[in-house]
């Protein structure tokens, strides 16, 4: 494919002569998926961790809404807040459609359900030993429960991870309630899909390859703070 | 330890929330009116003029308009004059103004298997494509391109259905995308076939300049009677900046590789 | 005598549903070196986790020190704090062997200068000076045992519970162990120990009460009997 290698190196131009609408759109991009993984690891660790240390009548069914949740197409996320989020909705007095605000609801709600899948398996797969030798020792429920959270601090890391991963790389909700406004709420993915339709495939390529390499670099950084705390 | 990372990471993410000191106008319009560029290059001079930053949130017509019902937006640019009407009959906005114009052509192979060229009106060109059952790639998303489509149908008296007739359900630029790929007629405006004439399809135009192919744009600010919130007073200066003879000078030089996208009255 | 620090009656706990263990009746006094023995599926961590009110027995009434347990997290906070469980195969908590000794005082609101001293002192009582800074993960299985030791220790608690505690260790952590036990004992400790070695009880000069089935068949007292714990008595008076 001729146009990949072109992409490519339109990519690492784009990335060295400081694209202002580029720096912008991934500027975007980064800070959205940044606020939107920090709230919904904020609900889904406990709420994850919560679920799989309990043992209630329903907990079968809990694990797999949980699940099913993490199949939410992002065009029918992105529905559905529009609808909230509208000022014909409930919280249309916010005034928050097309704001990067909008965008952080739609990626923590997104991501909610991932976060809590993993930190579930998490503590599923955690030494049954753990908590009793806290609580045994002296701790109280709480300090117990932060050991074990300690304990399981890669599962941890891998659950904020991949709950960021999923709403760095999506479009449906950017686009339904960001509305890819210029400067504003264009996030990578979003201005992939306006090149796309404008037919600039070769950009759009380049875009997305910016992306990657900027989703990867991140991701080593997070990376490196599991290996830290390895044994 | 994770705990000082989180603080360095919560942080920078409080630098990043974007300051609003400004006076943000909100307007929906078209994705063809988007993708030809000229907002680019119209909207700068404005906001420098009223100090404010102007939204743009392109997207089919049926939604841009919708926007509009719902008070999601200040102001509304599209071009399906039928539906801009009835927006305006039913209360939902104030002023309406004509903007601009270009036309539509119907565009295809450069082989043109049905034989379009040459034929004198847009019904007969469509009654050839169906004849013919050349492949044709429709808008189908209810914008003005498919209700002009829709009505050249109902004069060709022809009811588009078969394989041949394909309805994509997407913006015009993905449409000629599609033709392309396909070697397939479709309707288009010129403004986007004309940002696409240049290496992005091979398409030619085997029809155009027939009057009932007038492609007019219409700008319509938002009822505050209606929604309190929406920012009138800004809508209607944003109307007559380009409505008024800086608009239009721009509207009228802006060109795509030599190529007038966009026609001012006179 | 002093009221005894633990009161069964009636004691019933289950497993799944089969009965794990069922004690009419049993007391435990303080300063006493206590052997639980039985084979494996007898009830001996069964009996353990009850005393270290880690689990709640189906039936029947535990007393501590003349209180009954009602089982509610407050007051099992508390009484937690007097008593801890050292695992058959213990856990060490990821990180240093400092952080894992210290856990427990810390837990009891123990810091600084006092809780370093606290770390130094049981890791030498339990033979193992100057590992504080090692890894926890890269212990032999004898240091790993004497670790965790040297971590109930560091609770200064009155009672202490040992599921067994000599099972697969070496002979030096063997001899290290059970004198620390002894003197524990003799400090006012109730010491409660489990064993698959029958001969253990009689080698430690201690009450042998063994457990067939979940139920208990023979008590047998030891020779001597040790003063009560009190506050001047703590373990630390040992060195």
């Amino acid at each position: 494919m001729g146009s990949f290698t072109q992409s490519v190196g339109t990519a690492f131009s784009l990335i060295f002569s400081a694209d202002r609408e580029v720096y912008a759109a991934v500027w975007t991009s980064v800070s959205t998926a940044a606020w939107s993984t920090v709230i919904a690891s904020l609900f889904g660790l406990p709420i994850g961790m919560a679920i799989g240390l309990s043992d209630f009548p329903l907990k079968r069914l809990a694990v797999i809404l949980l699940n099913s949740l993490m199949a939410m197409p992002t065009v029918v996320l992105g529905l559905l807040i529009f609808g909230l989020l509208s000022r014909q909705g409930v919280l249309g007095g916010l005034g928050l459609l097309f704001t990067p605000k909008a965008i952080i609801v739609g990626q923590s709600l997104l991501a909610i359900p991932i976060i809590a899948n993993y930190a579930l398996s998490a503590v599923r797969a955690a030494d049954a030993r753990i908590l009793p030798t806290a609580l045994t020792l002296g701790a109280s429920t709480v300090q117990s429960f932060n050991q074990l959270t300690n304990e399981i601090r890669f599962g941890i890391m891998a659950a904020v991870i991949a709950g960021f991963g999923r709403v760095i790389s999506e479009v449906g909700v950017a686009m339904m309630l960001g509305g890819n406004i210029r400067w504003y709420t264009r996030t990578m993915t979003t201005a992939i899909a306006l090149e796309t339709s404008k037919g600039e495939f070769a950009f759009g390529l380049a875009l997305g390859i910016v992306l990657m390499l900027i989703s990867f670099s991140i991701n080593v950084g997070l990376s490196s703070m599991q290996e830290e705390h390895q044994p | 330890m994770k705990l000082r990372t989180t603080k360095i990471v919560l942080l920078a993410l409080l630098a990043s929330s974007p300051a609003l000191a400004q006076d943000r106008l909100r307007m929906s319009t078209t994705t063809s009116t988007e993708n030809s560029g000229l907002l680019k290059v119209l909207l700068p001079p404005f906001e420098k003029q009223c100090n404010c930053h102007v939204d743009v949130i392109s997207v089919g017509t049926g939604k841009a308009l919708k926007l509009g019902e719902t008070g999601d937006v200040d102001v509304v640019l599209v071009h399906a004059r039928k539906l801009e009407d009835k927006f305006v009959a039913d209360g939902y906005g104030l002023n309406r103004r004509d903007v601009m114009y270009n036309d539509f052509v119907i565009i295809g192979p450069a082989s043109d298997p049905a034989h379009v060229k040459g034929t004198k009106t847009s019904a007969e060109a469509f009654k050839r494509i169906a004849d013919s059952k050349s492949t044709f790639i429709s808008r189908g998303d209810e914008s003005g391109t498919h209700q002009k489509e829709k009505e050249i149908w109902a004069e060709a008296g022809v009811t588009p259905q078969g394989n041949w007739y394909r309805s994509a359900g997407q913006g015009m630029g993905e449409v000629i995308t599609m033709a392309t790929e396909q070697r397939a007629y479709t309707l288009s405006d010129r403004g986007t076939y004309n940002a696409f004439r240049h290496g992005k399809t091979d398409l030619a135009v085997v029809f155009e300049g027939e009057k009932g192919l007038f492609n007019p744009y219409g700008v319509i600010a938002v009822n505050p009677k209606k929604f309190p919130h929406a920012k009138y007073d800004l809508a209607m200066k944003f109307v007559d900046f380009i409505t008024g003879p800086e608009g239009q000078k721009i509207i009228a030089n802006y060109k795509v590789e030599g190529d007038p996208i966009f026609f001012v009255y006179k | 005598m002093r009221v005894p620090f633990y009161q069964l009656a009636g004691i019933e706990a289950h497993y799944h549903d089969k009965i794990a263990l069922m004690v009419d009746e049993l007391a435990l006094r303080g300063g006493q070196l206590n052997v639980v023995a039985g084979l494996n599926g007898s009830g001996k961590s069964t009996l353990l986790n009850v005393l270290a009110f880690l689990m709640q027995p189906t039936q029947g009434v535990v007393k501590f020190s003349g209180k009954r347990v009602r089982w509610d997290r407050a007051q099992l906070r508390e009484l937690r704090q007097s008593v801890t469980l050292v695992h058959q195969d213990p856990f060490l908590f990821r990180g240093s062997v400092a952080s894992n000794v210290s856990y427990g005082a810390k837990a009891r609101g123990i810091s600084g200068y006092a809780l370093q001293e606290r770390v130094r002192e049981s890791l030498e009582l339990v033979g193992l000076s100057g590992f504080e800074a090692r890894n926890a993960n890269g212990l032999s299985g004898g240091e790993a045992r004497r670790v965790v030791l040297a971590r109930a220790l560091a609770c200064d608690p009155e009672v202490i519970l040992l599921d067994e505690p000599l099972a697969y260790v070496d002979e030096l952590s063997t001899r290290i162990i059970e004198s620390l036990l002894v003197a524990l004992v003799h400090r006012g400790v109730l010491v409660v120990v489990s064993s698959h070695d029958p001969t253990l009880g009689l080698r430690l000069n201690a009450r042998t009460i063994r457990l067939r089935q979940g139920r208990l068949i023979q008590d047998s007292e030891p020779q001597e009997m040790y003063a009560a714990k009190s506050p001047e008595n703590s373990v630390y008076a040992i060195l």
